[in-house]
């Protein structure tokens, strides 16, 4: 059966092909007269072609040449939106938006909206004077004469896009296969597999490896490259007097058990989803509960979820069968990835909505294609892209995924508790149905069948809770059942303190007060001014079905108090001065009697969208706190009869089953009701009220998505099925049965078919322990990305992290267990001289540490470090140069509260200077590779930065308590900073310090802070 | 390039560590400055997807650029673009001449004329209205583009689009893209300098952001006031200390150095120490203000009645003293004159005369004294807004977001002087003559600084990205010949 809905859409589809068509039939008409007119041409005496052909060349042509070749000629530098005008035909084909002129109609050619600046503003700089434009009117008017001549041809080969060649051509997209491992001379070098294919290379090169670092300066690399923390003096303890030969791989092992490692890879993790916790723009507003986002990635590398489970759960958490849950069984975690999608920024009030979607859209699929494929899908927004395999449609593939979920805040805590509350009530309430059913058919009786009329499918009518489809009716949460409640259909309901069966007198999705007294645990709000956040929402929300909306003149038939929000083109930041008239408040009990024999209750809530006419949009409806709301239908442009028609319908029906619910009763055992009430009183007590929330994804309604012509929102082009990209498995739709297709997409995302997920992460891993990729461009394996330094060493990798079941953890152990990850930065001359990039491997660059790795190194030897994971963000700290719109308003504590730098908030209009300074990035983009810049500011942030200086006098106030020699000071100190004891010049250079400033109190003082600005506090050997 | 480029006009002469602490002692500061950062002989080699053929790649017109930022959208019709129509029709509907867009407040009245008088200045005639009685004394420097849209109806875009040729955060400053095509003049000052008046932009200090560049770009933020010009000021107790921490650090380098091996990320590490500190020098000596002569400080607005007007005042004459100084780009923000920025979505004569009175003497003041010196001719002074307002009401006396035609100004450093590019409609509301995108305007900017905007690219995520995205003409008629 269809049901309303599907009709509405056909209907809204026949509409819109009809609309089409209409056009098509214009612009045929138009064509065979032109046809006509063509052949009249012909037959005209050779005369009227001179004057024609005159009037074309001294007074259109020049005017196209001049004006228009520039970017719409074959030899333009760029063609733009696929028009020529330097030939007829390229005029009569036309560009993305159809054919450019119509011969004989000059008031139906787009080339004279477009000079009339009616449509188009062509030229763009500035309009043509009128009497120019009448030329060209002219011109088309008498039949856009044009001399026979050859086609032009661009002086150079246009180059043709060709995704086959483009795919055969590059190497990303060809099959992962297994390398042979290559033979290597001194074969008593390799530790690894691995380390063949860098030591094959370098024999090849004629160079050797350098030799291995020494065990402080391995311990010390392992711990920031591990945990991001240097080694304390205990963990400097059990290593160095570890004397067995497995020392250093017991000492990874700690490492990687340690729960600061999640810590550490999960900031590498946020660059690359843009992590940030405010939305930008011009308040700043928060990204409510970004943070559980961040604790999500910190466990989930921790307990080393296996990365094709990760990147499922980011791109279809909420959809898995059986979610993954924490040490409490009740909590998704699962569902915490998809919160990804949304980190990026938001914009309060977008004068134009669709283009405000298409941008955060646009953001989404740069970071999701950038991060686990390592492509750059969004360039392909506007064009097919320029240098890799990648077109236009695979974009709109993508994007139709998104176009078919939704944002919302989860609550992620309870839901899996509440999920099987739900399902026990449901069976709960069916048993009560069924035996009321048996007492009244035991009785004779039948429970009441209601007839759906044909009124009830009127135009005007866009959702129907009497006929949605189970797949269409969406909710968030289980307050709303996960089905509507029907005609007829009984319940139980609490009259004046006692329990009674009731019959359902209208079809409608309701809210059940068996789920009242739910409460939330927010975080605390920085700048929260969406309006949004006013409404009791999270998990309490029905969504009906995504329409078109054709009529600014909403109403919805409801009853009981709360909200509805028309959401418009996936826009959820409400913050005036636009779109305040998205949210309605609901209260029918203040309102009137709609009809004089019998009040259902139901009321007409109206909203006045106008401004949305065109766009598609969908309604959320939240019951108030403790309050019951029902939806029955809603409608779109109804007339008043209309209204009323579907007004009186229901009252009839209302008032039938009014009449038969009384009758029923009688036959209903007395004692059912009662022990209806208990049964749902004893699980009512196991629901779990409280809930932390984060954003997260949810299935919408399912759509594929239309080329925008040229990336503008308001152009758009054909439509595409919903598929991954078609280098990797074609140009056939994904067969969705249901829902968004997320889980499909992972599954091709996941696949070992696919050519770049693989190697894209085992890059990345290689990336952040090496210090350098085997593809140097870690988000982009592209053409204008760089090309492998050892393919088959990265090959190699990517099937050994699938052969190790996908544990990031496993294949990090394998690096760094190797002896190519052991050299030292002591580099071979030789080797300097024949390989200067060192893209062989030869030695190991210095690393500077980061800044969040400096910071959080600071707090460690200063022993002031907090080591406490995860919670909500220490507020940033504002210093008096930090002004401007959005400023949060509470200060941050100048030491980060002591806690790790991962733990401070990320306000995107606010970042912290001394990040900025050492290359955190912005949050905007994928960023699988820091900038690592060297300039002074760093240096007077070491020197200056109060934070420093505040932690440098700590460190020394520590040490002078702690030891009361000056030998023994020294000592303690190039141990916590550096792993390893002074030299005696070191000693003595310190110490003859210590006795030139021995009149100096803070001596020591200045000592920490010397060895904090020594290049060896930030720098890794 | 140094044959092109000869060095900064006034060498700046380090003093010695003595002297400095002991000037930082005495009261000035000894100043760093969070994202104080200078030349790219000092960033360079360690950055990620290489630099192409950046600049310059034609004799340029300009060396230095100051970028008068005004915040909130002036008023085209009210400054620079006089519409006796707007007086004539005043009242009436504008649905009746033409059609009105969405905008952002949707908030619409009736047409709106001007509340001020326009008269003609110069030899030139250029007319300017009564909110700019100095600058209309200049008039014959100012090069007006009367056609100037852009693409966005909303601040945070706008300004984004404005600073970065993108709507979207995370794009690298006008200031960034010239330092990185050109480089800095100066070593012991940023390349790219902001003097917060006090309001930073909605879209926050991202407008001035390095984006994908490395960090060494990024917009420094000075404040003009007191003796405190930057992120950071040492404690006091690091001050005294900071000789012998700084001596004992290198001397530990030289020591430990060997443990790492020859490398040169290390030693432009160790050199940068160095460049600090004498940053740390430089930035006392840019900011004080003392040393100019009582007529140009009272020139300039820092007597003046009016608090927004000092403040302005002391950023113009600091950025003339930057630019000096060799400085390549400074932006200054406005300062809050207790009503709104020019964004006057109510109480119009209010509040562009409040946010006028802050700016224009020393705007004017800045452009001759740059003349003065002879320094005009290579620094261009550019003053925009983000947007328009439009012609006709936003509730009874208000003026909304306009993109589709608004007025900027250039002057000096090959901007063609006493001069008017471009025209909007009769209503001042789109541009319809010599229509001008914002990326052209930084085509053109970057092509008085010696620069092709097509040539300068940075690879970043599978693009070779520019300051102008794929767009940008450069207006040939803007430029003095």
């Amino acid at each position: 059966m269809q049901t309303i809905e599907q009709q509405t859409m056909v209907r809204n589809w026949f509409l819109s092909t009809s609309v089409r068509a209409a056009i098509r039939y214009a612009w045929l008409l138009a064509i065979t007269s032109w046809f006509l007119s063509g052949e009249t041409l012909s037959a005209d005496p050779p005369h009227d072609e001179a004057v024609k052909r005159a009037f074309f060349e001294t007074s259109v042509r020049p005017l196209l040449v001049e004006h228009c070749y520039e970017c719409h000629s074959v030899n333009a530098d760029s063609i733009q939106a696929g028009l020529t005008v330097d030939s007829r035909d390229g005029l009569l084909t036309g560009g993305d938006s159809g054919p450019a002129i119509v011969p004989g109609k000059p008031e139906k050619s787009l080339l004279i909206e477009a000079l009339c600046y009616e449509s188009y503003e062509m030229p763009p700089r500035e309009k043509l004077p009128d009497d120019q434009i009448d030329l060209v009117r002219r011109w088309i008017r008498d039949g856009s004469y044009w001399p026979d001549e050859p086609p032009p041809s661009a002086e150079a080969e246009r180059e043709v896009f060709d995704l086959e060649a483009r795919k055969a051509a590059h190497w990303a997209w060809t099959p992962i296969r297994r390398p042979a491992i290559p033979t290597v001379r001194n074969t008593d070098w390799p530790r690894q597999p691995l380390d063949h294919f860098v030591l094959a290379r370098l024999e090849q090169a004629g160079l050797r490896p350098a030799s291995d670092c020494d065990r402080p300066a391995l311990l010390r690399r392992l711990c920031f490259d591990l945990t991001g923390l240097p080694p304390t003096t205990d963990q400097q303890e059990t290593f160095l007097s570890d004397k067995r030969p497995d020392a250093v791989e017991r000492l990874v092992d700690r490492l990687l058990a340690s729960p600061h490692f999640g810590e550490r890879w999960g900031r590498h993790w946020l660059d690359l989803v843009r992590y940030a916790e405010s939305r930008g723009h011009e308040f700043d507003n928060d990204a409510q509960n970004a943070f559980q986002y961040r604790d999500y990635v910190i466990r989930a590398l921790n307990s080393d979820v296996p990365y094709d489970q990760f990147v499922r759960e980011h791109i279809a958490g909420d959809l898995l069968d059986a979610p993954r849950t924490g040490a409490d069984p009740s909590v998704n975690e699962s569902i915490l990835g998809t919160g990804f999608w949304f980190l990026g920024e938001w914009v309060h009030s977008p004068v134009d909505t669709r283009k405000d979607e298409a941008d955060r859209f646009d953001n989404m699929i740069d970071v999701m294609s950038k991060t686990f494929l390592g492509v750059t899908v969004a360039c392909a927004r506007c064009h097919d892209h320029k240098f890799d395999a990648i077109s236009t449609a695979d974009y709109y593939a993508l994007s139709g995924f998104l176009q078919s979920s939704d944002y919302r805040q989860v609550r992620f805590e309870s839901m899996q508790h509440n999920r099987e509350i739900a399902e026990r009530l449901d069976r709960l309430d069916q048993k009560f149905q069924t035996a009321i059913a048996q007492q009244l058919s035991d009785a004779g009786r039948e429970v009441i069948q209601i007839d759906r009329q044909p009124e009830k499918s009127l135009a005007s009518i866009v959702v129907d809770y009497g006929e949605l489809g189970p797949d269409e009716y969406l909710t968030r949460g289980y307050l709303f059942g996960d089905r509507p409640r029907r005609c007829g259909q009984p319940f139980l309901a609490v009259k004046r303190g006692r329990p009674v069966v009731r019959l359902q007198p209208v079809d409608a999705a309701v809210s059940d007060d068996f789920w009242h007294n739910l409460s939330v645990i927010q975080q605390k709000a920085v700048r929260d001014q969406n309006r949004l956040s006013d409404i009791p929402r999270p998990g309490r929300t029905l969504r009906t079905p995504t329409f078109l909306l054709t009529s600014g003149d909403l109403s919805c038939r409801v009853r009981g108090r709360g909200h509805v929000v028309a959401c418009v083109d996936s826009h959820r930041l409400v913050h005036g001065p636009l779109h305040g008239e998205t949210i309605q408040a609901i209260n029918t009990k203040s309102g009137k009697k709609q009809h004089a024999d019998y009040d259902t209750g139901f009321r007409w809530v109206d909203m006045k969208l106008d401004r949305y006419e065109g766009h598609r949009i969908h309604l959320e409806f939240t019951p108030a706190v403790d309050s019951e709301l029902q939806v029955s239908l809603v409608t779109q442009g109804a007339t008043s009869e209309q209204r009323q028609q579907i007004q009186r319908r229901e009252a009839d029906v209302a008032s039938h089953i009014s009449q038969w619910e009384k009758e029923a009763n009688e036959w209903i055992d007395p004692g059912l009701a009662d022990q209806w009430l208990q049964e749902r009183q004893v699980l009512q007590a196991e629901i779990r009220r409280e809930s932390a929330l984060a954003m997260a994804m949810a299935d919408g309604t399912p759509e594929d998505d239309y080329v925008l012509i040229r990336g503008n929102a308001s152009k758009p082009g054909d439509r595409i099925p919903r598929r991954f990209l078609s280098a990797i498995e074609g140009n056939d739709p994904m067969s969705i049965n249901r829902g968004s297709g997320r889980l499909q997409l992972a599954r091709s995302i996941n696949s070992t078919e696919n050519p770049l997920t693989h190697r894209v992460i085992a890059n990345r891993l290689w990336h952040y322990l090496m210090g350098r990729g085997i593809v140097a461009t870690t988000d982009d394996f592209g053409v204008l990305g760089q090309r492998p330094t050892h393919p088959g060493l990265l090959d190699h990798l990517a099937i050994r992290f699938r052969d190790q079941g996908q544990s990031l953890k496993q294949l990090i152990r394998t690096i760094v267990l190797s002896r190519s990850y052991r050299m030292s930065t002591h580099s071979d001359p030789r080797a300097m001289l024949d390989d200067p990039n060192n893209s062989l491997w030869h030695h190991r660059p210095p690393k500077r540490l980061e800044g969040e790795t400096i910071r959080d190194a600071l707090l460690t030897v200063s022993g002031q470090l907090d080591r406490q994971l995860g919670g909500d963000s220490i507020p940033i700290h504002l210093t008096s140069f930090m002004t401007g719109r959005g400023r949060p308003s509470v200060n941050g504590p100048i030491d980060g509260a002591r806690r790790r730098s991962i733990y401070t908030a990320v306000r995107r209009n606010f970042l912290s200077p001394f990040m900025l300074a050492f290359d955190t990035p912005t949050p905007f983009s994928t960023m699988g590779r820091r900038t690592r810049s060297n300039v002074p500011a760093q240096a007077l942030i070491l020197m200056n930065d109060p934070f420093v200086v505040q932690q440098a006098t700590l460190w020394s106030e520590r040490l002078t308590r702690q030891y009361p020699s000056t030998d023994a000071r020294i000592l303690a100190m190039y141990r916590e900073a550096f792993a390893r004891l002074p030299t005696k010049q070191e000693s003595e250079a310190i110490d003859a310090f210590v006795r030139e400033n021995s009149s100096d109190q803070k001596v020591w003082q200045t000592i920490a802070h010397a060895l904090i600005n020594t290049k060896e506090f930030i720098f890794l050997r | 390039m140094p044959e092109k480029f000869p060095c900064q006009r006034e060498c700046f002469i380090p003093l010695s560590r003595r002297e400095m602490l002991h000037r930082s002692a005495s009261g000035f500061g000894a100043v760093a400055l969070a994202a104080l950062q200078s030349d790219r002989s000092f960033a360079s080699g360690t950055t990620a997807e290489g630099r192409a053929d950046h600049g310059p790649h034609h004799p340029p017109r300009a060396k230095n650029v100051i970028f008068l930022y005004m915040d909130g959208g002036p008023s085209q019709v009210d400054t620079f673009d006089p519409k006796p129509l707007l007086t004539r029709y005043d009242g009436k509907d504008p649905g009746q001449f033409f059609r009105v867009e969405p905008t952002q407040f949707n908030n619409n009245g009736t047409v709106l004329a001007s509340p001020w008088k326009f008269s003609r200045h110069g030899e030139s005639g250029l007319p300017v209205s009564e909110l700019f009685p100095y600058v209309g004394k200049q008039a014959d420097k100012l090069c007006v583009i009367r056609s100037m849209t852009s693409e966005f109806p909303e601040h945070t875009f706008a300004n984004y689009f404005l600073h970065t040729g993108s709507g979207l955060q995370g794009r690298p400053s006008m200031g960034a893209w010239v330092n990185y095509g050109l480089g800095s003049e100066c070593e012991n000052l940023p390349g790219f300098i902001v003097i917060n008046g006090g309001l930073i932009p909605p879209g926050g200090i991202d407008c001035f952001g390095s984006g994908f560049l490395p960090a060494s770009y990024q917009g420094s933020i000075f404040k003009p006031s007191g003796g405190g010009v930057a992120n950071i000021r040492p404690a006091k107790s690091a001050v005294e200390h900071q000789t012998g921490m700084l001596r004992l650090a290198r001397k530990l380098d030289a020591i430990g150095q060997s443990a790492f091996g020859q490398h040169d990320r290390l030693e432009s590490a160790i050199r940068n120490d160095e460049l600090a500190f004498q940053m740390q020098m430089a930035v006392p000596g840019v900011m004080s203000l003392q040393d100019e002569t009582a007529a140009v400080r009272r020139k300039y607005g820092l007597e003046s009645d009016f608090k927004p007007t000092q403040i302005y005042g002391t950023q113009c004459l600091l950025a003339r003293r930057m630019v000096e100084r060799g400085v390549r780009f400074v932006e200054l923000t406005c300062p809050s004159v207790n009503t709104d920025r020019w964004d006057q979505h109510s109480r119009l004569k209010t509040g562009h005369e409040r946010n006028a009175l802050a700016v224009d003497q020393p705007i004017a003041a800045l452009l001759e004294d740059l003349s003065d010196r002879g320094m005009l001719d290579e620094t261009l002074v550019v003053w925009a807004g983000e947007f328009g307002r439009t012609p006709f009401a936003q509730g009874k006396n208000g003026r909304d977001h306009n993109p589709f035609g608004f007025t900027v100004w250039m002057a000096g450093g090959g901007a063609k002087p006493g001069f008017v590019y471009g025209a909007t409609d009769e209503f001042g509301y789109k541009a319809v003559e010599g229509r001008m995108e914002i990326h052209d305007l930084h085509a053109t900017m970057l092509y008085l600084l010696g620069v092709d905007h097509t040539r300068s690219t940075y690879r970043f995520g599978g693009r070779d990205m520019r300051l102008t995205d794929v767009k940008g003409h450069v207006i040939q008629e803007l430029i003095d010949t």
